[in-house]
């Protein structure tokens, strides 16, 4: 049965996890949730989905949530085919890949997603906008982006030479922020160059506009 | 050569790792590192870890940091010794449902939990103003998240599933600072799955032994 992906089109997290089935080469059925009329906040829903959040999967009746370990298990389960994403063999580099996800997620997601969401998202909730939020998270964004600008004049990706997981998670709030009125990602050199590589695949390019289902590859 | 560990002893993210490092029994070196006067910004500091954070390990000239990098790494290298702290299955869907958990700590537990213990315990001790209007804003969505804990709790032992996981020591040391900022939301509630858990898990002595402070350990 082929993998279905609930979620919302447009959602940061199921784009996440629409990325990596089409980099792996994986068929996948887009689910549509409403979140404009609360579907996610249904007893049905929230049976699956305890937190009320998108996206989930089904794979042929295994039920799993949270985007980074959806894509963690796809990238498991179908080690071997598209794009490998993750080290799988060598202690010290899959520890270096941890760190590399851990960064993401504590020096990256917080000021990146406050600052995409204070400009972006609250407009289509009709919730007024503090520019000062904006501008505050940005600024420490801009703090933590000079670290990376260190670690990716070393290396080409953020776990080491090769692209992973960690780095795909940054394009969903990274695009987000050129919208929302920052240059930031185009303001240290090797954050710009890294960023310009990554938001140029192919399996971003084919969820930009909106998640839909894929059930075949070429 | 022995693990050096370089952080702060009384940091919520060095006893994490000490926590870990406890676990397997692996012995460790720690260098205290002076948050006090900024030492985690010094070049020297910086060129091992560049966001300036602590802790970071040396372990044989490996150099790694973020604490639940760390961890993993540790529970991985040291899988055949001390208290096991990953599936013991190498089944694709129990690993999955352990990431699960991983990621249900990061973003359900941690961002709120740490505003709580920032706002009401770090910046007091720091001479700074807590922002009431923050913490009651953190601590309800922690209210609400651990509502789903208790679900989740209510099926299963543990985080991840039936066996204990670094998922749930993760939560710990910012967790104890939600008692410590005046919140009893973690064991207040008998008849909730929480408690049970939260309790079981912060009276291991391996929590215990670093509650008050980090020290290394030559032997166990």
């Amino acid at each position: 049965m082929v993998l279905k992906l609930y979620g919302a089109p447009f959602s940061t997290c199921t784009k996440r996890v629409a990325m990596v089935c089409i980099e792996k080469k994986i068929p996948y059925e887009f689910v549509n949730v409403d979140l404009a009329t609360g579907e996610h906040k249904t007893a049905v829903f929230k049976a699956i989905q305890p937190f009320a959040e998108v996206p989930y999967i089904d794979d042929d009746g295994f039920i799993l949530y949270e985007s980074r370990a959806i894509c963690r298990y796809l990238e498991e389960k179908y080690r071997g085919q598209g794009t490998e994403l993750a080290p799988h063999d060598d202690l010290n580099e899959i520890a270096l890949y941890e760190q590399a996800c851990s960064i993401e997620l504590c020096n990256w997601d917080p000021f990146a997603g406050e600052a995409a969401y204070e400009v972006l998202i609250r407009p289509l909730l009709k919730q007024p906008v503090d520019m000062k939020v904006f501008e505050k998270a940005i600024a420490k964004l801009s703090i933590k982006l000079d670290a990376y600008d260190v670690i990716l004049g070393k290396q080409a990706y953020l776990a080491g030479d090769n692209v992973t997981l960690a780095d795909l998670y940054h394009l969903t709030w990274g695009v987000m922020l050129g919208l929302a009125g920052s240059d930031i990602m185009t303001q240290k050199p090797n954050v710009t160059r890294w960023f310009k590589d990554i938001r140029a695949r192919p399996s971003w390019l084919a969820v930009t506009d909106g998640v839909t289902s894929r059930l075949s590859y070429e | 050569m022995v693990l050096q560990l370089f952080g702060s002893p009384v940091s919520t993210c060095t006893k994490r790792v000490a926590v870990v490092l406890r676990e397997k029994k692996v012995p460790f070196e720690l260098h205290p590192i002076n948050l006090a006067s900024r030492e985690q910004k010094s070049p020297e500091y910086l060129a091992k870890q560049p966001f300036g954070q602590v802790p970071y390990i040396v372990d044989d000239g490996f150099v790694l940091y973020e604490s639940r990098a760390i961890c993993r790494y540790i529970a991985a290298k040291y899988a055949h010794q001390g208290t096991p702290l990953l599936p013991s299955s190498s089944d694709l869907k129990t690993i999955a449902l352990f990431e699960q958990a991983a990621s249900i700590e990061q973003n359900s537990f941690e961002p709120y939990a740490s505003k709580c213990g920032m706002e009401k315990v770090i910046f007091p001790r720091l001479g700074l103003t807590t922002n009431q209007e923050a913490y009651d804003q953190a601590h309800q969505t922690l209210d609400m998240k651990l509502a789903v804990y208790d679900q989740i709790l209510g099926k299963q032992k543990y985080l991840a599933g039936d066996e204990l996981t670094i998922v749930d020591l993760f939560h710990i040391s910012w967790g104890v600072l939600l008692k410590a900022g005046g919140s009893d939301i973690m064991e207040s509630k008998p008849n909730l799955a929480r408690q049970v858990w939260w309790i079981e898990i912060t009276s291991r002595p391996a929590w215990v032994a670093v509650k008050d402070g980090v020290q290394s350990v030559e032997k166990y």
